[in-house]
């Protein structure tokens, strides 16, 4: 047991920590700043967004590893290249969710905002987004997950984070640090899904609230 | 006042027109009601006067101008626009909701305020308890209201309605239409008002336009001369074999002219004046007689057949 905490004592277990929460993070806002105006700029456009929802599904497919495994040649051992795979790992999720998210407002919502003189714009901002917001922020809840878990493979990149620790345990036969660090990265998976279920509850409007309580009755 | 002129509608890849060279004018303050079967192009008609769809000839005057005049989304914010499938925005509350359109034009928060209290009054609910609510929280019928009231916010002239109550039960449409019949007395818009029901137009509509498959209008008219004098087989039909009656439900004794009935009314029914035409004869032929007597403010007066018929004068029974 005392061998167990030790892991956590290392000097390299703080490092590695931030540098996985630092990779998360990244990754997960640049999917963010990347799938968002796509989904938001195809929007108009059933055909387009179609597109975006098919590359997202395609986008989804390709294991975590296999990304990696794509990035390395192209950019070599580092952050970097963890950064670029965790980041087309992150977009899918977001893409999917969003482009469908916006386009599933109904019908009549779309025609009486639009019958009542809101611009395309104020219909995307005002309409759109607030009613797509539980969707939108349910695909990125599981890209940061997803991105979290993932993170530990950035070891075999040479982009460190807590896989390192798991890899390290491995090959000096301790299963002790092994298991350390899959700990460490579990609770971390654990604490992403909770805060962006918490976020996703906290941006969904009150009235979608309201009527979701009332149809699950 | 809304004039139509040579309007005309193709939709893209179709090779007939769905509404064809219609022409008519709405008149301020006046219900006018698109109807006819469906798919006989009453919406499309009604949506190209906020450009929600664009004639492919023709055009549509607002008060004298092309509504081309400005662009879409302004024309769209001095017209009233409220439809079947109600649309209410469910993340939005009711106030909210209601005040779409006044936000839009940038009003004061405490103006908004006091004009979505006073709506809310106009159509029936209790601004203290619905104003907070969600959309969810809401009855069909309430949903309905609401929609109403939001179209009204900005205190538009001009009000589009496509089958606003087409959702609700029977009982509650006619109370609905009752309402807003009450309301339009108050505010005396102009208002287009689409049905598919003959019985709705009769009842809402100061003029009928009565549309016939492919676009074309049929007849345009008062309700009275609808039901008196249809042009064609078409508008006969689709009036129904029981128009003379529906012409009586439209007048009131009260609102005949009558003889006094002096001391002719001996042992004839008494009749309330307040009864439609319809329900008046429906009683003298139920009572077996001919004749009756009407009581009311004009005094006793005598109801007879031949009074009765002079209503419904120069119809081709
Ligand atoms: N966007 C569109 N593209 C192509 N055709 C359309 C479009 N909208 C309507 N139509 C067709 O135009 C015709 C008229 O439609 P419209 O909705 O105006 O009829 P309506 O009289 O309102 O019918 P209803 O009583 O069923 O509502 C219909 O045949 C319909 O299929
Ligand atoms: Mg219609």
């Amino acid at each position: 047991m005392s061998e167990f905490l030790d892991v956590f004592r290392r000097p390299d277990f703080i490092p590695l920590l931030v540098t996985h929460i630092e990779l998360s993070v990244v990754a997960l806002l640049l999917g963010v700043l990347i799938a968002l105006p796509v989904a938001l700029a195809v929007n108009r456009s059933p055909t387009l967004s179609a597109i975006a929802i098919n590359i997202g599904n395609i986008g989804r497919a390709v294991p975590s590893l296999a990304l990696l495994a794509l990035a390395f040649p192209l950019l070599g051992f580092g952050f970097a290249t963890s950064l670029v795979a965790l980041t087309a790992l992150a977009i899918p999720p977001i893409l999917i969710n969003a482009s469908t998210g916006l386009r599933q407002v109904s019908p009549q919502v779309m025609d009486a905002a639009k019958g009542m003189g809101l611009s395309g714009a104020q219909i995307l901002g005002r309409i759109q987004v607030p009613i797509a917001a539980p969707i939108i922020f349910a695909g990125i809840r599981t890209s940061a997950v997803q991105v979290v878990a993932s993170a530990t493979l950035a070891t075999f990149v040479g982009g460190g984070a807590l896989g390192q620790l798991i890899v390290l345990g491995f090959q000096r036969n301790q299963p002790a640090i092994q298991i350390a660090g899959a700990l460490a990265v579990a609770v971390l998976a654990i604490i992403t899904e909770l805060l962006f279920g918490f976020l996703e509850r906290a941006f969904t409007p009150k009235g979608l609230r309201v009527a979701r309580k009332r149809r699950g009755k | 006042m809304i004039e139509f002129r040579g309007v005309s509608k193709t939709y893209p890849g179709s090779a007939r027109p769905v509404v064809k060279d219609l022409s008519f004018e709405v008149l301020d303050g006046e219900i006018c009601v698109l109807v006819g079967p469906s798919g006989c192009g009453k919406t499309t008609s009604m949506r190209m006067i906020n450009r929600l769809i664009e004639p492919s000839s023709g055009e549509i005057l607002i008060d004298g101008e092309p509504n081309t005049a400005m662009s879409g989304t302004k024309l769209r914010r001095k017209i009233g626009y409220a439809i079947q499938q109600i649309g209410l925005f469910p993340h939005r509350s009711i106030a909210d909701n209601i005040a779409t359109v006044p936000q839009l034009l940038d009003w004061d928060k405490a103006r908004i305020k006091g004009r979505v209290d006073e709506l809310l009054e106009l159509v029936g609910l209790d601004p203290g308890v619905y104003r907070d609510r969600y959309p969810a929280e809401l009855s069909g019928g309430q949903q309905q209201r609401v929609g109403v009231a939001r179209a009204l916010a900005a205190d538009p002239p001009i009000m589009l309605m496509d089958e606003p109550f087409g959702a609700v039960d029977p009982i509650n449409r006619s109370r609905l239409q009752d309402e807003f019949l009450r309301i339009q007395e108050e505010i005396r818009k102009t208002i287009v008002f689409v049905t598919h029901d003959i019985d709705e137009a009769i009842k809402m509509g100061d003029r009928i336009a009565i549309l016939k498959e492919g676009g074309v209008l049929a007849q345009y008219d008062t309700p009275e001369e609808i039901l008196t004098n249809p042009t064609s087989d078409f508008v006969t039909s689709f009036v129904g074999a029981d128009r003379i009656l529906k012409r009586l439900s439209l007048t009131r004794v009260s609102e005949m002219e009558l003889e006094p009935a002096n001391g002719s009314g001996e042992g004839l029914p008494t009749l309330s004046d307040r009864l439609t035409v319809r329900d008046a004869l429906s009683a003298l032929m139920g009572a077996g007689v001919g004749r009756g007597v009407v009581e009311g403010e004009g005094g006793r007066r005598l109801l007879t057949m031949e009074a009765i018929e002079g209503l419904t004068r120069g119809a081709r029974a």
